[in-house]
């Protein structure tokens, strides 16, 4: 395999990937990154320049045999009533987003944590892992104690996940410019039909209901921030080159990990969703997902969704690491299988 | 409904540069055993030597009637059947026209219609087949099989036979057995392998009824007809071969048909291999696979291997090509790979070292059936080695070191013809023998 053409950023000129949508250093989108027939463009083959619709389910190119990832980079926890699945993606070397699922003793408890690591720091993997496991670990325990608050708690989690990326070993590299180990977090704590959700970063939470979908988190990005802000409206602020370059993570360069709460009651069934951004780059608004999900049986379990949420960001090209949780939420007190 | 599996064993990881990837594909046909006999369609003709030389002796005559009615007896109510009595012209024994759809009575006719069989004229194989072919007519999805038998030589003219067994392929198959010594292995392997079906010899007439029956039960217990093995491989590679390698070494790689795809065009990556109808069986299959090399670490797909049944995939299985700059990973030969390596190359040192034979070559004969007998050694093929040696005087099986006998008889030259493509099974239980251990 020949070495494809080094381009570079138009906005920060760091070194770019073939085939990167927006650079992975500043965020900017990539200049021309349409189309297919050729290596290195958005889903075709990485040998032969396949287009994306040849690229198998199982991840080989049917025209010319090459895996388009690494094999048993996918890992899957199933508790029935909720679900995770991680996947390394095609492009990515190695998986660098974590994820914790755990169950409470009520049926229907659950926490949730997802975290991306950030692929310019250092060991953005090891920051994620170790985050993923802090957080989680402790909001679990406000699934077994009645009087946390679950708010609270989260905050806390969240800041003790940044503690352990601190932690993390930076290896030696010479690299200099990257980043210190850093990540990504979204979590979520379902307690008594109670959702309680904390974010920091651009991972993210949905409310998937029968009668429609909606995000329950706003990214931590410079597009969200501008629009906020009422500096540019949101269409203006997505096309702009720095559009998808995060504001705030977990890592030693930041000083406030306050995470950003969220804390509703659903008001009928539906299904918590908790993802990386490399499945919500390939459906961003929730009505992409739910059309998604429009393909599926009524009654999927939440592997079978969360699974073919992965493989539709897989088809789409799967340039990232992508990681889902789902939880299926029956606020009626039906016990959720 | 028969469940079809098919597994892959291979060593994936290969060395730098390395272009050829080899994969043994175990396909396995269980029947459903809720089913406790197949209701399959089925179409059966037997096709009996009438020939001349058919009356001398007067036993191989009556063996050979005895047999075709012992075969009759084994076709299922309700399947059609039909009897051919072929010299150097055919005829239809029973029924008068077409075929019959198998009851008591059906079979009773048809045995009372062979007992007036008399023998007479020469042996013109290609006619008994076109008139069966005829018979067959085209009955979609049915088990279309036959069972030819015959003491001769064809004598037709160079080139008849051929030119039947061309239109014939893959409207039915046919098991052909000689009775005697007095035919051409070379010939009826050409017709069995062209019709998949089997070639053997029985040496006295006496065993013909033994093995006709055996012939049809087998028929009989087949649940599923046309099964095709697909196979894709990418592009920029070449099928370099393959072959049937059990229960016995069939060389497939010409029989090679283009697949289409869903909307009908041809499909340049994917070709299939005709199998014929299957019962609850297994086969192997060595397939082999010439692909441009990748880089350290790449993947990708050598082979896919699919089940065709009616259209549809039934099985599915990889063969991968793992790049890598271990050698402790890619000098691993595959042990089934190794087995069945060993095991064509059994089938061709028998065949070539006893036309050499035929041929006066006493060098290239003893070079070649000596490999027979370090090849039988190795691969457990304790059967094809007592055919060897009453062929060649073994010295040492080890380093292959044999004497040709003086004195062989032809029956004995001819059976391990005949059986020379029978293979043994890999032992999957053998210890692994580890260089160094």
């Amino acid at each position: 395999v020949s070495a494809p053409p080094a381009t570079n950023c138009e906005a920060c000129h760091a070194a770019l990937l073939p085939g990167d949508r927006f650079c992975e250093v500043c965020g900017a989108r990539v200049a021309g990154a349409e189309g297919d027939g050729e290596p290195g463009l958005e889903g075709a083959c990485h040998a032969c320049g396949a287009p994306p619709s040849a690229i198998g389910l199982d991840g080989y190119c049917t025209r010319c045999g090459a895996l388009q990832r690494a094999p048993g980079d996918r890992s899957e926890v199933d508790l029935a009533f909720a679900a995770a699945v991680s996947d390394q993606g095609r492009v990515h070397r190695r998986n660098e987003d974590a994820f914790h699922l755990e169950r409470g003793e009520r049926a229907g408890d659950a926490v949730a944590v997802i975290c991306d690591g950030i692929s310019t720091s250092r060991s953005g993997h090891l920051a994620a892992r170790a985050a993923a496991a802090v957080a989680g670990g402790m909001l679990a325990r406000a699934l077994g104690d009645g009087t946390a608050d679950a708010e609270q708690l989260t905050v806390e989690a969240v800041r003790a996940a940044d503690e352990a990326v601190v932690r993390v070993p930076t290896p030696a590299t010479t690299r200099a410019a990257l980043a210190p180990p850093s990540c990504t977090l979204v979590c979520a704590t379902c307690r008594d039909r109670e959702v309680v959700i904390g974010s920091i970063g651009d991972s993210r939470a949905y409310w998937l209901a029968p009668e429609g979908a909606r995000v329950l988190t706003v990214d931590d990005s410079w597009a969200t921030e501008q629009s906020a802000a009422g500096l540019l409206d949101p269409e203006q602020a997505a096309a702009d080159p720095r559009a998808h370059a995060i504001t705030r993570w977990l890592g030693p360069d930041v000083e406030d990990v306050t995470p950003q709460i969220r804390a509703f009651s659903p008001d009928g069934p539906g299904r918590l969703l908790l993802c990386s951004d490399g499945l919500w780059n390939y459906a961003p608004a929730p009505a992409d997902l739910l059309e998604l999900l429009a393909q599926l049986p009524a009654k999927a379990s939440a592997l079978v969704v969360a699974r073919a949420l992965v493989d539709a960001a897989l088809v789409r090209g799967g340039r990232d690491n992508i990681t889902v949780v789902v939880i299926d939420i029956a606020p009626e007190g039906r016990s959720p299988q | 409904m028969t469940q079809f599996s098919a597994d892959i064993d291979q060593n994936e990881y290969l060395p730098l540069g390395a272009t050829e990837v080899n994969a043994i594909v175990t396909v396995t046909a269980m029947d459903d055993p809720e089913a406790a006999t197949s209701d399959a369609k089925a179409v059966e003709i037997v096709i009996v030597d009438v020939s001349g030389s058919m009356g001398t002796p007067r036993s191989k005559l009556r063996s050979a009637k005895q047999a075709t009615k012992a075969a009759i007896d084994c076709v299922r109510d309700g399947v059609d059947f039909a009897v051919i009595a072929g010299d150097d012209s055919v005829e239809a024994v029973y029924p008068a026209s077409g075929t019959a759809v198998a009851d008591p009575g059906a079979r009773a006719r048809a045995r009372d219609a062979v007992d007036r069989l008399t023998a007479g004229g020469g042996t013109e194989i290609g006619r008994w087949l076109t008139l069966a072919d005829d018979l067959f007519g085209s009955a979609p999805g049915a088990i279309r099989h036959a069972i030819l038998l015959t003491d001769g030589q064809n004598g037709e003219r160079a080139g008849v036979l051929e030119d039947v067994l061309a239109s014939c392929a893959g409207h039915f198959q046919c098991d052909c057995r000689g009775v005697g010594t007095d035919w051409e292995v070379s010939e009826l392997r050409k017709i069995a392998s062209a019709l998949l079906g089997t070639v053997d010899i029985v040496p006295e007439p006496e065993g013909l009824e033994r093995e006709f029956r055996a012939l049809m039960e087998a028929a009989m217990g087949k649940a599923t007809a046309d099964v095709a093995l697909r196979l894709w491989t990418p592009q920029g590679s070449k099928v370099a071969f393959v072959k049937q390698v059990a229960p016995t070494v069939e060389d497939l790689t010409d029989r090679a048909v283009q697949a289409r795809k869903p909307d009908g065009d041809l499909d340049p990556l994917t070709v299939d291999y005709p199998t014929g109808a299957w019962g609850d069986e297994s086969r192997e299959y060595h397939v082999c696979v010439q692909m441009p090399a990748r880089a350290a670490g790449d993947e990708a797909l050598a082979g896919r291997v699919k089940l065709m049944v009616d259209g549809e995939a039934v099985s599915e299985a990889k063969i991968l090509a793992i790049w890598t700059d271990d050698e402790v990973l890619s000098t691993r030969i595959d042990p089934a790979v190794a087995h069945y390596s060993g095991q064509a190359e059994l089938a061709e040192a028998i065949q070539d070292g006893l036309q050499a034979r035929r041929d006066g070559d006493e060098r290239l004969a003893t070079m070649k059936l000596g490999r027979a007998v370090q090849l039988a050694a190795e691969g457990g093929n304790d059967g094809t080695m007592k055919l060897l040696a009453r062929v060649v005087e073994i010295d040492d099986p080890v380093q292959g070191t044999v004497r040709l006998k003086r004195n062989v008889a032809e029956v004995d030259e001819m059976s391990l013809d005949t059986r020379s493509t029978k293979t043994v099974r890999v032992q999957k239980s053998a210890p692994p023998t580890a260089p160094g251990q």
